[in-house]
């Protein structure tokens, strides 16, 4: 069952293409992570979604019975969220719940539930004018959770935490999954890895890869070998470079990175030369690559 | 509805705390009643003020009681005028910069609502305001001068309250489409003083000018007779208070709000 569906979107800024025609669809009860570079498109995206900005073309079509305003099913966090600093962090949620549609009983129940979600709890009478940025993030994911969407989108909600807040989000995030829909944008490869089950990787306005975590994780699995030598490595190398077990070797200063897809020949191979020409070997280590590779690689533009 | 209560509910809020509330009917009050007094005590303050040529006999006409009230309302068509542009020129623009207009609507919020509960607001605040600075020259009038008929009183209130609004609604107006306060400000002063200007100079062919209201509400006061061109002028206006009302809502709901 889909939550959202993304057909043909495109938005341009003047004559600035930034969002190049993409699809997608948000599985129910998912975390997914919308991944990419600075630049790469991430907010407008997700601003187009939450109906802030309107694309230039495509469809955004929300699966609900009720044709309702699609607000009513979106929880939106900015990248930056700002509130009206002369109020409390409780008032500011009892206003939006109540612009939700929720009856006064209500909002003041739900204030105080997400405020211990939170953790807000002690510094709810404050007014937002005086806290941290950790608990203006912490407030904006609670006032995005008010009215209990059945979508959340969080633009970059851990980036500008310090790495106890950003814990504190990430499990957070955990725990909203079997409530709810979670599409959040990053930078970072590693907070999408831990939390999501689905990624989209956004490169200059194009998906470029996505799909369920752990596929994509065996798709860009491929075994590695890396050596490290003394010594004279581009003359050692050379010899087996030409080998057909090995796809590609990439040399840097005394390290060599050799990839391939039979790890027992390649193994042999490399074990045989060593021991033959007495190689100055310091390291011999087989591992896999990983996603960050393939996105490094993405990013670069190959 | 309901929402909309909630939005004005939130401004009313904003405006006690950060103390519009007080002072902004406090400068209305000041303005208003300085008239009256300064012009009962003239011949007072120019005496000790001196500068007079020895032996000169001062003879100082007792201005009438509508004289003095209707130079109490001129005081606003200024310094009023300022201060309504200057505590309208940020009330959705500040917000749009800040970002904190984004936060509230992918709200399921009425965009009508939004904008009409901001202008709502400001009407409030300047009417109270106004009531109370009028109704404070026209007391002081009254018990330093002659009282002037509440009717007349409540008549010219009313009929000058529509050009307040209307220059109150011009400035909401252009907060739909700008993003700096200073711009909004700038534009809306610059035209209002524009609009007065030409509809003084051919106020003729254009007696019907809102712009003209202040003038014609002196004549009022002064005569109680409602001048020519005095209720189309009226009627202009609010039909022009209307339709700006319904552009501000059409435009800011075109708007892309997050840029």
């Amino acid at each position: 069952m889909t939550v959202i569906s993304v057909e043909g979107l495109k938005k341009n800024f003047k004559n600035l293409e930034v969002i190049k025609g993409i699809d997608f669809d948000l599985p129910e009860q998912k975390v997914v992570a919308l991944l990419g570079a600075n630049g790469a498109g991430k907010t407008t995206v997700l601003k187009t979604i939450s109906g802030l900005i309107k694309p230039t073309s495509g469809t955004i079509h929300f699966n609900d019975e009720n044709d309702k305003d699609v607000r009513h099913w979106i929880g939106y966090l900015p990248q930056f969220p700002v509130f009206y600093n002369w109020m409390t962090g409780k008032e500011f949620l009892l206003y939006v719940g109540r612009l939700s549609g929720l009856t006064k009983h209500d909002a003041k129940q739900r204030t105080e539930e997400l405020l211990s979600l939170v953790g807000m709890t002690e510094a709810k009478n404050r007014r937002i004018g005086k806290y941290s940025g950790g608990m203006k993030q912490r407030l904006g994911i609670a006032q995005a959770l008010i009215h209990q969407p059945k979508l959340l989108i969080l633009d970059e909600p851990v980036s500008a935490l310090d790495p106890l807040g950003r814990r504190e989000v990430i499990d957070l995030l955990k725990k909203l999954k079997n409530e709810m829909t979670v599409l959040f944008s990053t930078h970072i490869l590693s907070d999408a890895e831990e939390v999501s089950d689905e990624i989209l990787f956004l490169h200059d306005g194009v998906i470029v890869e996505s799909g369920a975590m752990n596929e994509l994780t065996a798709k860009y699995k491929q075994p590695k070998i890396t050596l490290v030598f003394e010594r004279n490595i581009e003359e050692y190398i050379e010899e087996i470079k030409s080998q057909t077990v090995f796809q590609s070797v990439e040399i840097n200063s005394n390290e060599a990175v050799l990839l391939t897809d039979d790890m027992e020949g390649a193994k042999k191979v490399i074990l045989q030369e060593a021991s033959r020409n007495n190689w100055p070997l310091t390291k011999f280590e087989m591992s896999s690559t990983k996603l960050e590779e393939m996105f490094i690689k993405v990013v670069q533009g190959k | 509805m309901s929402q909309w209560l909630i939005l004005l509910q939130k401004e009313l809020l904003e405006n006690v705390r950060n103390f519009k509330w007080i002072w902004v009917p406090l400068v209305f009050i000041i303005l208003a009643i300085q008239q009256p007094i300064t012009m009962y005590y003239m011949p007072q303050i120019l005496e000790s003020v001196g500068g007079l040529p020895e032996g000169a006999v001062f003879d100082f006409p007792v201005p009438s009681a509508e004289e003095v009230l209707a130079t109490s309302l001129t005081q606003y068509n200024s310094l009023g005028v300022l201060i309504i542009v200057l505590i309208t020129m940020g009330v959705i623009a500040a917000e749009r910069k800040s970002g904190v207009a984004a936060m509230i609507l992918v709200k399921p919020v009425s965009y009508t609502s939004f904008v009409t509960s901001k202008w709502f607001s400001v009407l409030l605040l300047v009417w109270a305001s106004y009531f109370i600075g009028y109704l404070g020259a026209w007391y002081y009038t009254g018990v330093l001068f002659e009282f002037v008929s509440f009717s007349i009183f409540m008549q010219s209130f009313l009929m000058y309250g529509v050009w307040l609004t209307f220059v109150l609604t011009f400035t909401v107006f252009l907060n739909t489409f700008l993003k700096s306060s200073g711009l909004i400000a700038f534009i809306s002063l610059g035209s209002i003083i524009i609009m007065s200007l030409i509809s003084s100079i051919l106020s003729n062919a254009l007696s019907w000018s809102p712009a003209l209201l202040g003038g014609y509400v002196t004549e009022f006061i002064m005569f109680a007779q409602m001048p020519d061109g005095a209720v189309i002028s009226m009627v202009v206006s609010i039909a022009v208070i209307g339709i700006m009302l319904l552009l501000s809502v059409l435009l800011f709901r075109k708007n892309e709000l997050a840029e």
